[in-house]
């Protein structure tokens, strides 16, 4: 018996239901007839079953995800001060670049360093950064408020975890995470002073 | 939840991205909400390194951050956010072949952290999913790059071949005949466990 003039293709396409309503019709009534292509079509639906039953969702890892924001301003925040100080030490290397060129000119760029230092500090002088951010958003205030989220979101877990499930260990674990994060912020004061019986009090005076 | 966070769950990608281009910061990050467990999974399953996964995830959102002032509406921002994960998930991949030093030294994810494990099952079928996804990964990992990323975009992230194509800057008939050279490559490699009842 001579095998099916069919591609391969075809199969696949329709066990991975690739195949528009009319075309899946019209192969269906192949398969019919079609024991190759049947069984190609077997073989490809088990070969998907098996690949989307090792694909479930992958289990990623929640203190990262929570984190990711954070550190996305936080690299932003990093690019900002840099790109800043890049184009200030440009600006110097370019004053520095006319004293060896233009020795005889000492006294006109001497003016110029003056009339920039002017500007400098005047309202003319706007350092232009890639990333444009309006004073209230400004990367340092994002990273503050995602770090405020996750020091509270960790006291909410402590309270659950002390309260509901009394499990001293996780307890433990999650303010030590608060006293991590409040590191170097104002939160520090109160982050130090948690204890696994008092977070219900700290909570809402911190709150 | 305020109420412009309750409005920003309902409006669509293109939409916030338009907010943001306008000034308004929070609709970066309900962008990053949305899609940051997507993109973060997607590497995870490109690079296999939870480490380097989330350093490259958070590499996306910043080089998006900076694009989008400027980005036009020609593909669903989705897909170019796809677009910018799998372009920095291949100088990920070249950068380790032209370092192989760094790649044995790398520590990859352990399989209990891909398989996603169900309470209500046995703790033997549990071990059985979990070699299951091993073989399967093992196979996925043998498929040519171009393969690999056609068939993860597809099969796992649930991307339209369309969207695919437009993703790594394809025809759409060539993400066509990668997918159709992965299926065959994985049938060979499968096949026989299965007729064998390995797997």
């Amino acid at each position: 018996m001579p095998r099916c003039n069919k591609s391969e293709g075809h199969a696949i396409d329709y066990a991975s239901k690739l195949l528009s309503t009319a075309e899946a019709a019209a192969f269906e009534q192949h398969l019919k007839n079609c024991s190759d292509c049947k069984k190609a079509v077997e073989s490809f639906t088990t070969l998907l079953n098996l690949t989307d039953r090792a694909a479930k969702e992958v289990v990623l890892p929640e203190a990262a995800l929570q984190d990711i924001e954070m550190n996305v301003y936080k690299r932003l925040a990093a690019t900002q001060e840099e790109s800043l100080l890049s184009r200030i030490r440009a600006y110097f290397l370019n004053i520095a670049s006319l004293f060896r060129w233009h020795q005889i000119a000492a006294a006109s760029t001497a003016l110029i360093a003056l009339i920039t230092a002017v500007v400098f500090v005047g309202e003319f002088w706007q350092p232009k950064v890639e990333l444009q951010l309006s004073e209230s958003q400004s990367a340092d205030a994002r990273i503050e408020q995602y770090l405020q989220q996750d020091i509270q979101r960790n006291l909410d877990d402590a309270m659950i975890t002390r309260h509901l499930r009394n499990d001293a260990w996780e307890t433990d674990s999650r303010l030590q995470r608060v006293k991590e994060q409040a590191e170097g912020t104002n939160w520090v004061k109160f982050a130090n002073a948690l204890t696994d019986t008092n977070i219900i009090q700290a909570a809402a005076k911190g709150y | 939840m305020s109420v412009a966070e309750s409005m920003d769950k309902l409006i669509d990608d293109e939409m916030l991205v338009s907010q943001f281009q306008a000034g308004r910061q929070n609709a970066f990050d309900e962008l990053m909400k949305r899609y940051k467990s997507k993109i973060f999974s997607y590497l995870l399953r490109s690079v296999r390194n939870y480490e380097d996964a989330e350093d490259i995830t958070i590499e996306v959102f910043f080089k998006a951050y900076r694009a989008l002032e400027n980005w036009q509406p020609k593909a669903k921002f989705s897909t170019w956010l796809y677009k910018i994960a799998a372009n920095l998930a291949i100088d990920y991949h070249r950068a380790k072949a032209r370092n192989p030093v760094y790649a044995l030294e790398d520590l990859e994810i352990p399989e209990a952290n891909l398989v996603a494990t169900d309470q209500y099952s046995n703790p033997v079928k549990e071990v059985e999913e979990q070699e299951l996804g091993r073989i399967i990964r093992e196979a996925v990992d043998q498929l040519s790059p171009k393969q690999k990323s056609v068939f993860i975009l597809n099969r796992y992230e649930g991307l339209q071949l369309k969207e695919v194509a437009e993703t790594l800057g394809m025809a759409e008939g060539t993400v066509k005949i990668h997918l159709h050279r992965a299926m065959k490559r994985l049938q060979t490699l499968l096949q026989p466990l299965w007729e064998r009842n390995e797997i």
